[in-house]
């Protein structure tokens, strides 16, 4: 059931169906709150949305629950980067 | 030793095969930092422009409120809605009773508003062409007097908090496209401007997306 609702996740979101997709990995954490997995794609759907703060809530959780897992670790620092970069361009953008 | 390094490897690959997880490399369009937070905001009611002054042939302010109800309701996922107010002057964006006596409902609302300037202009110069020479013709030039049209479009917006009565965003736009075509109207050369004061706008507000890979995985 994981795995299914996991990857009907990932098709949804490669349709571009973020809300399909958040709705079908939101059910696997309701059961399974301890895959890593679904954190993880939950958090990159939270970054399309520009949920940043619920974005880094979930990578936080995929990253203890898995912090070996190099894919979420290379989501979680291109998150923070897209962070400082964002922040640089709102300071630019105020001094304007 | 040859045992020892079977083992190994044997272990090396079963821990591979246990940490194997499929992943699926995504592009996507990750929106950037936005210079204002809409989500708590349930409806966006646009009011009409203060106009500093009348154009012929275009309703400015009608035209304004037309143009940003369809291009915010692209972008925004609350209501949208349109309402006449009477805006005396400029003095009336800093005046938080106002804006806090308009709101009808209990619904978290944010006003559209500002003021707006549109000028055209027409600028003269003599332009020198140099025609080609041809066989045995002399070397010949050609004084042109050339008009360009200019659209100035100066836009003040605001986001105005209906609950606090404060502005929340506040920004001046100015854009100016001069034209050839002397028959270029005001109307079409108000659009031009004003899809350029939309971008910008959008992209400050809303922050600009870019493109970004990340992985979806399963275990």
């Amino acid at each position: 059931m994981v795995q299914n609702q996991l990857q009907f996740g990932i098709e949804a979101a490669q349709k571009d169906l973020w809300d399909e997709a958040i709705f079908r990995w939101k059910k696997v954490i309701a059961h399974h709150p301890q895959s890593a997995a679904a954190h993880n794609n939950l958090a990159v759907a939270y970054e399309k949305k520009g949920w940043w703060e619920e974005a880094k809530k979930e990578y936080e959780i995929a990253l203890k629950l898995n912090p070996d897992n190099s894919y979420i670790e290379s989501n979680y620092e291109k998150f923070k980067k897209n962070q400082e970069l964002s922040k640089k361009e709102k300071t630019k953008n105020e001094k304007n | 030793m040859k045992k020892i390094k079977f083992i190994l490897l044997a272990a090396f690959f079963f821990l591979l095969s246990c940490a194997t997880h499929y992943r699926w490399k995504i592009k996507l369009e990750i929106p950037g930092e936005s210079a204002l937070d809409l989500k708590p905001f349930q409806q966006i009611v646009i009011t009409n422009f203060l106009i500093k002054k009348e154009t012929r042939d275009i309703d400015l302010s009608k035209e304004i409120m037309d143009y940003f109800n369809f291009e915010i309701g692209q972008k925004y996922e609350g209501e949208i809605s349109l309402k006449d107010i009477s805006l005396k002057d400029e003095q009336v964006f800093e005046q938080d009773n106002f804006w806090k006596h308009l709101q009808d409902d209990a619904k978290k609302t944010l006003f559209f508003t500002g003021s707006a300037h549109y000028s055209e202009e027409v600028r003269k110069a003599i332009l020198e062409k140099t025609r080609r020479r041809q066989y045995d013709e002399p070397f010949t030039s050609e004084k042109k007097l050339a008009e360009r049209k200019f659209y100035t479009l100066q836009l003040d917006l605001y986001l105005i908090e209906a609950e606090s009565g404060n502005p929340v965003y506040e920004r001046s736009f100015k854009e100016t496209q001069g034209y050839d075509n002397p028959n270029q109207t005001a109307y079409f050369a108000f659009f031009d401007l004003i899809q350029k004061v939309k971008e910008k706008f959008f992209r400050h507000l809303l922050g600009g997306e870019r493109t970004e890979e990340r992985y979806l995985i399963i275990e």
